[in-house]
């Protein structure tokens, strides 16, 4: 426990109510948000493993194992996030367990030596907390109003009747993706009221005051339009200087970091579309010979590899014809829906096949 | 012979375990996961819990709950002792359809947001498949609305935000170019949300429910308060400040973001209500209307159905500095209660 008070952790419970991404931050500590509660946990997951190899790591049926284990059906189960743990190797997945009124989010971690499931427990564990988005506005007063089923909310009498009611927020927000560079995590949300780009960062440790900055991120399309969309997955990039963003509407952006006060409008550059009727779903950089490569998960395409070298020298989009943007290699990879680095060597992937999903390791050497 | 039964122990559901030999290894599995991937049973992780002694018998204790309609099979040193099936109550359908936004009758080609508010909690998961755009015959439009792995739910999980495909709606993104917008002007749509969406108990909807459209053409205007007609109320009264708007708001971002101030500077308390179509606002104050100057004051991320806000259009076409974005910070329009 005193080797992370450097973070502020302290023996808590991360209280999750819906599972959203999740990301590996300095010193084994995972950051996992809450959709459900806007907020961001960091909890010290204790990985009990040993240092890994360069090994890959392959497992089959995934989403049948860890519904196994959590004992329900694999259509009971939605795999939300992917984390590798940066020294032992082992697997965090991110999972909603149910759907309704049962629905239960968990942390698993599966072994990265024999492919064994557990849950990571969350409570009585070193953890710090901080508020996602900016508070529901001062003059935002609407709750929605419930009588709850069970002994949630709060009891009111009314006369010489006593009954419970349940007030919830009706704005809310949703974590798409974070990441962690030197001190800082950033995350892209998504609302369920108002259409904007904010890419926010807090500063961890996280401070009494977390709710960190947010930018503005619009970018122009073709050289004619400039329009602001949700972020869906990004990675930063040039050593955490910049981001490369991908949005609901396809496009990559590039942008920087540096030089950008709170509150501020980043203008992003367009470096390429990934085609029509297509979601981008998770977004890594890996190093292949040296150089840096940018990995793109998408819903209607392959697995899409672009040289970060050609992203540099990408001037902006600017005419609305193909190709679009920076180069890019399409491999034959279908299915893939999350991706994280496992050590240098692989690329780990979440692949739906045949109806089930699986954990394929990549050789990034072959990618 | 081990003889399995559903039981409880301290509060908590168990299957319990009778004439266990000492010291047997116990393992609970949801049977149909192991024939859904093709593997043998055993080579899934059992289930997590434990095994607690109750009297004579032995109880296990999952973990996580066990799941209605859900089949588990027990195994015994590695032999199957049963399978047991957890009872699906039979509950009748009782949540409804509310209201579907937007409430007017006509939206723009570039629509973009609807919300569905239901009567009851309802299940994550189900969006996809049970809500979707339809010409005026029926037929499904494929594509039309933004497919996102991240339904979008207010907390209570009673309302929806359903989001037309961005990517068909901006100018110059190759969606836009390869699909075209998901609406046609003059040609009606039905938001459709099927009688197959799961309340939170798993329960189907008492009736499916959709809302007709119009549609008319495109909406790239920002939103100006200044081509807004506010109705000002007699100081002393309590008649409402009535606002009516050139076109029709969001739904849910008009239901925050306007607020009235008073000669103070302080904030008039009442009662706010969105007009018919979302097309008004007017707020009913607590108390009388003071005499004097008073503020109307907008969040400028208020938008029109079209994503266009006060702050900004929706996709600005730089040659049009008429649509340059205007700062962040709250508009003011001011009047009088006389």
């Amino acid at each position: 426990m005193n080797e992370h008070s450097e973070y502020g952790l302290q023996a808590g419970t991360a209280d999750i109510g819906s599972a959203g991404p999740i990301a590996f931050g300095p010193d084994g500590i995972l950051f996992l948000a809450d959709n459900a509660a806007a907020k961001v946990f960091a909890v010290d997951v204790a990985d009990p493993g040993p240092a890994a190899g360069p090994e890959p790591f392959d497992l089959d049926n995934v989403d049948v194992r860890v519904a196994s284990f959590l004992g329900c059906e694999p259509g009971d189960i939605v795999i939300r996030d992917l984390a590798v743990h940066p020294v032992s190797h082992n697997v965090y997945l991110s999972v909603q367990r149910g759907r309704g009124d049962g629905a239960q989010p968990v942390l698993v971690r599966i072994d990265a030596l024999d492919g064994s499931v557990t849950d990571v427990p969350l409570d009585d564990v070193p953890v710090a907390t901080a508020a996602i988005y900016d508070a529901p506005a001062a003059d935002d007063e609407r709750l929605d109003i419930t009588l709850p089923l069970g002994e949630e909310g709060e009891e009111v009498t009314y006369g010489t009747r006593t009954f419970r009611l349940l007030r919830q927020p009706i704005r809310t927000a949703t974590v798409t993706d974070l990441a962690y560079v030197d001190g800082t995590l950033l995350i892209a949300g998504l609302s369920n009221e108002e259409f904007s780009s904010k890419l926010r960062r807090i500063p961890f440790p996280f401070r009494d005051d977390a709710a960190g900055s947010s930018l503005e991120i619009f970018n122009v399309s073709h050289g004619k339009w400039e329009t602001a969309a949700p972020i869906r997955a990004f990675v930063p990039y040039d050593g955490g200087a910049s981001i490369l963003a991908t949005y609901t509407c396809t496009p990559v952006v590039h942008f920087s970091l540096a030089d950008l006060q709170p509150g501020a409008k980043a203008v992003g550059r367009t470096v390429a579309e990934l085609g029509a009727v297509n979601q981008p779903l998770d977004m890594i950089s890996f190093r292949q010979d040296g150089q840096e490569y940018l990995l793109v998960a998408n819903s209607a395409h392959g697995l899409v590899k672009i040289d970060c070298r050609d992203i540099d020298v990408q001037a902006p989009l600017t005419e609305p014809t193909e190709p679009v943007g920076v180069p890019r290699e399409t491999k034959d990879l279908q299915g893939i829906t999350r991706l994280a680095n496992l050590g240098e060597g692989y690329v780990l992937a979440l692949q739906a096949a045949g109806g089930r999903q699986h954990l394929r390791a990549l050789k990034t050497a072959s990618l | 012979m081990t003889r399995l039964s559903w039981s409880r122990l301290d509060g908590t559901d168990c299957i319990r375990l009778a004439g266990l030999a000492p010291g047997a290894d116990v393992q609970v599995r949801p049977a149909a996961a192991a024939a859904a991937a093709g593997i043998p049973a055993a080579g899934l992780p059992p289930m997590g819990g434990r095994l607690a002694a109750d009297g004579a018998d032995a109880c296990f204790v999952p973990r996580f709950g066990f799941v209605d309609g859900t089949a588990y099979a027990v195994t015994v040193d590695g032999r199957t002792a049963g399978v047991l099936r957890r009872p699906r109550p039979d509950r009748p359908a009782t949540a409804q359809v509310l209201a579907i936004y937007p409430a007017a009758d006509e939206v723009p080609r570039n629509l973009l947001r609807c919300y569905v508010w239901f009567s009851a909690p309802m299940s994550e998961g189900h969006a996809a498949a049970h809500v979707w755009l339809a010409d005026d015959a029926g037929t499904p439009l494929p594509g039309a609305l933004l497919p996102t792995e991240h339904e979008l739910w207010d907390a209570g999980r009673r309302r929806l935000t359903v989001l037309l495909d961005p990517a068909r709606i901006k100018r110059g993104l190759a969606g836009h170019r390869a699909a075209g917008y998901p609406l046609q002007a003059g040609q009606p749509v039905r938001l459709v949300v099927d009688a197959g969406f799961r309340d939170a108990a798993g329960t189907p909807l008492q009736a499916g429910a959709e809302r007709r459209y119009a549609v008319g053409p495109d909406e790239r205007r920002r939103v100006d308060p200044a081509e807004w007609a506010l109705a000002v109320p007699a100081a002393g009264g309590t008649e409402p400040l009535r606002v009516t708007f050139d076109r029709p708001l969001d739904h849910g971002l008009l239901a925050r973001c306007l607020h009235v101030t008073g000669p103070g500077g302080s904030r008039v308390d009442g009662t706010p209500q969105p007009g018919p179509a979302d097309r008004s606002w007017q707020l009913e104050p607590r108390a009388p209307w003071a005499a004097g100057p008073h503020r109307l004051v907008i969040d400028p991320i208020v938008e029109d159905l079209a994503g266009n806000s006060a702050r900004r259009v929706f996709d600005r076409d730089l040659g049009r500095p008429e649509d340059d974005p205007r700062a962040s910070g709250f508009i003011t329009v001011s009047f009088q209660a006389r």
